[in-house]
């Protein structure tokens, strides 16, 4: 730090605080406005809420949109659509609930700006497929940011998060929330009656394919760095189904979007051999999980396991056959303003490698494991559901408020809602939003205070990186081999190989058992120890210490849940090698976990799934 | 006040010529230091398969009097009214700074070479320039180091931690600053406090000029020509970027 | 594929660090130019390469698997609503593309609060903000109570 500059600690009072500006936050911060009108909500983003979050570059689909006011699908349409991928687990309330309000999403998204694409004939948005409705998204986030900073009383950008703060007298009440400036390196203490998580879920816990520069290259994206778990993880809440990790298929290297392809092209794919291979994995996936594979659509997992399988048996590259589809020149047109609106970085790949899919079929891959709540994967917090659908056990008064009183969540934060995408994490952010005020209100004169030891303490904890390398920085000459302190990135790429080989990522296959779960956890409580000799050399490198301290609570948390689940429930998501079928007598249950801070230890339960939805 | 040439009152203790002979290699040094640094770097080998590279990607050529007029609308706007600046407040920075030193720069000269002694007064008009341009710098530019800065405005850095890229804006100020001080000091009468003035004067000066292999300084001469190459990828159908679209011309 | 900055053309604006999602677009120290300090976290998601007033920002596809002698460029006019691109490919192929990005001026959403405020009671219930009309259906969907299975 500068020689004039110092640490001052910044206090912001609200009555609503949001954390994380993305779909989920955003739509958070309009519902809030609405419902209070005299409230303070706060927005707080540690990038910048016109670009941050996983619609940084745009996206050209909306995947959850019912067409009610066409009769396209009905709310209980999309439960039996989601639960099916799922293999049967999702929270059917929570899932019905978006389902029945997206649409009023979907047109506020086409009365702000956002250009959809229109069927010629009947002028109804474009399906791409029964779910999925086209659009020219690529200014899909700067039209919503404009909204949420329209609604907010402030927005903090470039502050990241990093604890969250109790209530003083209440127990297992949140009051707020600590972080610091990436900018200016200030210290915030948020003050706040009702919280609401909307962070990014888990990018890179696990080894991905490409470890150059190429690591930058996720699917999902890289500031996803599981702030959505890491804060409610740290303070104890319920979380559920963090052994539900998402593997993909996409492209080769750049890991651009298939479903347009598959759904408005039509193509298909096959092996290196130019065979379909699909069919030939039936009988063997039946074996494994029953008649699940004869529901339809095939659940994507299942998918993945022909591929897996297929790839296995030395029967790859598998490709994507688009040469016929291409030679359309709106559907070439569509394919390539796919990836510009979604993934640019698929249009470099196939430029740098001269493929144009008019003359050759490209190559698919399938994904590092990533670990998040709103795609075709359903982890995060386990939360309460809609007063009049949920059920009992379901619900314990305000909708999307996780097991600490005054904390909410939305977005790839809450667990069990599968297929939600963009529109529906908007979506669960606006009720999130509206519960929240109602939360607020109710309060009247019981708010929350803080507790001014936890906040000073948090300080140093805060900065004890920076410390660590100013500090421990003069034992060594040069470079970034220190005896006393890791980098960020040592401790990630750590992270990424203990996940890797431990616990079911790609260089295992996908597979993992007992033994190598628990040794996982070994690792694991050691790197977690060496969080607190993180060395970071400026702001920037704080970030990241921080965004590693996230996705380590939040890998721990995924491994102990992939370790109670005995049963291979997802096939082509992951495998338990010593349990590998699936096992509805015993396993058609949420798993749960609760961490407790003072102990340090875990408590792992089974929670019903209730079928509220034929 | 500030009516008289202040290089004519230095002159009862330095001889004319010496101030004469300093512009003259502190001119010098900034054409030795800009060609060092071009030969140094390869930068000019590199300028030169640049526009190589562009001719040969051009879709159309351009006439002689096309080039010119490019020529003359780089000069006009982005020379003339630093008009590659986005940001207004960096325009208008960047404006006060160059004007000034175009007049703080020119007057000198006439001054110095012009009417070196005392026994050939120059017009009051002269002096009262030279400060406006030394004004004009000292606003533009203190304004740029502890406010415009990119680095304090949008990194959070303390206007007061230094870089390397601050080594021509600290020269800049160090020289003009210390030129006022240097006259004010002079009119004033003491000998002592004028000579520690005007040494202190001459090195920042020195510096400024000397370091232009390692300072931003020789941006004068790189942003023009690298305006008029923009220009004339754009013009020749030899730029990567996509031509402008026309309004609702997606679907 | 990670970004770089064309020394000529950036002049150290500052709108590539405003916003970059991901905190890699900083100042070099000697230029006072913008670079990026971590490839390696770049997502390609071109927000700076879009946000640069001077065009000076590129992107190379990775090293790890990219080859050398392509180019995606874009130019988006924020004002028209419109997006271009050029895609070069390594053997020299070009494709455009352009495509709109908004149909309504920017600035232009109201604000929540310009609606009428809701009525107490609506607090609690399950309609959000604009419902049922932006739903356009009659009713907000619920639950009938015979489908709800009790524990």
């Amino acid at each position: 730090m500068a020689l004039f500059s110092s640490r001052k600690t910044k206090f912001v009072d609200s009555d609503i605080l949001v954390i994380g500006g993305g779909f989920g936050g955003c739509g958070a911060a309009y519902e809030s406005r609405y419902w209070g009108r005299d409230l303070k909500v706060v927005v707080v983003e540690k990038a910048n809420i016109e670009r941050s979050g996983a619609g940084a570059q745009g996206l050209y689909a909306i995947n959850c949109y019912m067409g009610m006011q066409w009769d396209e699908n009905q709310p209980e349409d999309h439960v039996r659509y989601a639960r099916n991928d799922l293999m049967g687990l999702v929270r059917e309330d929570l899932v019905f609930d978006i389902a029945r309000h997206v649409d009023s999403t979907v047109h506020k998204f086409e009365e702000w700006g956002l250009p959809f694409m229109k069927d010629k004939e009947t002028g109804r948005y474009l399906r791409e497929g029964k779910w999925q409705i086209m659009i020219h998204g690529e200014s899909y986030k700067p039209i919503i940011a404009e909204a949420a900073r329209k609604a907010a009383s402030e927005v903090y950008n470039r502050i990241m998060v990093t604890h969250l703060l109790m209530d003083k007298a209440r127990p297992n009440r949140v009051a707020g929330a600590v972080g610091f400036s990436v900018r200016d390196g200030n210290f915030y203490v948020f003050r706040s009656k009702a919280v609401i998580i909307a962070a990014g879920g888990a990018s890179h816990i696990f080894k991905p394919h490409s470890i150059g520069e190429g690591m930058g290259r996720t699917w999902y994206a890289p500031w996803s760095s599981a702030s959505a778990y890491g804060l409610p993880i740290q303070i104890g809440a319920k979380m559920t189904q963090m052994e539900n990790r998402i593997v993909l298929t996409r492209f080769k290297d750049g890991y651009g979007p298939v479903g347009a392809y598959f759904l408005h092209l039509k193509t298909t794919t096959e092996n290196a051999y130019g065979e379909n291979y699909e069919p030939n994995w039936y009988n063997s996936i039946k074996e494994m999980v029953g008649d699940y594979v004869d529901h339809q659509p095939v659940p994507t997992c299942l998918r993945n396991h022909a591929f897996l399988q297929e790839v296995m048996a030395g029967r790859g590259p598998i490709r994507m056959v688009t040469k016929e589809a291409f030679k359309d020149p709106h559907k070439e047109t569509v394919g390539w303003e796919n990836f510009l609106g979604m993934t640019i970085g698929q249009a470099v790949v196939w430029a740098s490698q001269n493929i144009d899919p008019k003359e050759t079929n490209p190559e698919l891959v399938m994904s590092e494991p990533y670990v998040m709540g709103s795609h075709a994967t359903c982890s995060g917090a386990w939360a309460s559901g809609p007063e009049d659908c949920a059920p009992a056990d379901y619900q314990w008064g305000y909708n999307r408020m996780m097991t600490v009183d005054g904390l909410f969540g939305a977005g790839d934060t809450i667990g069990g809602t599968a297929h939600k995408f963009s529109s529906g994490s908007f979506t669960e952010g606006r009720i999130a939003g509206k519960s929240a005020v109602k939360y607020v209100k109710d309060l009247g004169s019981d708010q929350p205070q803080l507790n001014e030891t936890e906040y000073e303490d948090l300080k140093t904890v805060v900065y004890q990186p920076i410390e660590n390398y100013k500090v421990g920085r003069n034992e060594i000459v040069a470079g970034t081999v220190s005896p006393s302190y890791i980098s960020p990135l040592q401790g990630i790429q750590r992270l990424e190989k203990i996940m890797d080989e431990y616990a079911g990522g790609i260089g295992t296959f996908y597979m993992t058992n007992e033994p190598m779960l628990n040794r996982g956890l070994e690792l694991l409580a050691m790197l977690k120890e060496d969080l607190d000799h993180i060395g970071a050399e400026d702001l920037h490198q704080l970030q990241r210490a921080w965004e590693l301290n996230h996705r380590v609570l939040t890998s721990e948390c995924v491994t102990r849940h992939t370790l109670f689940r005995q049963e291979t429930r997802w096939p082509g998501y992951y495998y338990r090698a010593d349990y590998p079928k699936l096992d509805d007598t015993e396993w058609h249950v949420f798993t749960a976990s609760q961490y407790d801070p003072k102990t340090g230890e875990w408590h792992m339960t089974k929670l019903p799934v209730h079928h509220i939805i034929e | 006040m500030f009516t008289s040439n202040p290089f004519a009152d230095l002159t009862v203790f330095l001889p004319p010529l010496v101030m004469q002979v300093y512009i003259v290699l502190m001119i010098f040094a900034v054409a030795i230091g800009t060609l060092f640094d071009m030969l140094h770097k390869s930068s000019a080998k590199f300028f030169a398969l640049q526009r190589k590279k562009s001719q040969a990607a051009a879709t159309r050529r351009l006439s002689g009097a096309e080039t010119a007029s490019i020529a003359i609308r780089t000069i006009a706007k982005e020379v003339a009214t630093s008009g590659e600046f986005c940001n207004p407040k960096r325009r208008i920075s960047h404006l006060l700074m160059f004007y000034g030193f175009l007049l703080h720069f020119i007057t000198t000269i006439v001054m110095v070479f012009g009417y070196p002694t005392q026994a050939t007064p120059a017009p009051g008009v002269l002096p009262v320039l030279w400060n406006i341009g030394a004004l004009m710098i000292l606003i533009g530019g203190y304004w740029f180091f502890f406010f415009l800065r990119v680095n304090v405005a949008y990194e959070g850095h303390s206007p007061f931690s230094l870089m390397r890229a601050d080594l021509f804006i600290v020269t800049l100020l160090g020289s003009v600053t210390l030129a006022c001080i240097w006259e004010i000091v002079q009119i004033a009468g003491n000998l002592t406090t004028t000579k520690i003035a005007f040494g202190l004067y001459i090195f920042f000066t020195t510096l400024l000029f000397v370091s232009v292999a390692w300072s931003k300084l020789a941006h004068m001469f790189y942003k023009p020509v690298m305006a008029f190459q923009r220009r004339v990828e754009e013009a020749n159908g030899s730029s990567t970027l996509p031509t402008p679209a026309a309004r609702n011309e997606g679907r | 594929m990670p970004t770089f900055v064309y020394m000529a053309r950036c002049d150290g604006c500052g709108q590539c660090v405003d916003i970059c999602p991901s905190d890699i677009m900083h100042i070099d120290r000697t230029y006072r130019r913008a670079y990026n300090i971590e490839p390696n976290f770049c997502w390609e998601c071109y927000a700076c390469v879009k946000a640069c007033p001077q065009n000076a920002i590129d992107v190379r596809g990775y090293a790890d698997f990219a080859p050398l002698g392509h180019s995606v460029r874009v130019l988006r006019e924020e004002e028209k609503g419109m997006i271009s691109w050029k895609i070069k490919f390594r053997d020299g192929r070009e494709k455009n593309f352009v495509s709109p990005i908004r149909t309504t001026p920017w600035g232009s959403i109201k604000s929540p609060s310009d609606y009428d405020a809701p009525s107490p009671d609506a607090l609690n219930g399950q309609e959000l903000a604009h419902e049922p009309e932006a739903l356009k259906v009659k009713t907000l969907p619920t639950l009938p109570v015979s489908q709800k299975k009790q524990v």
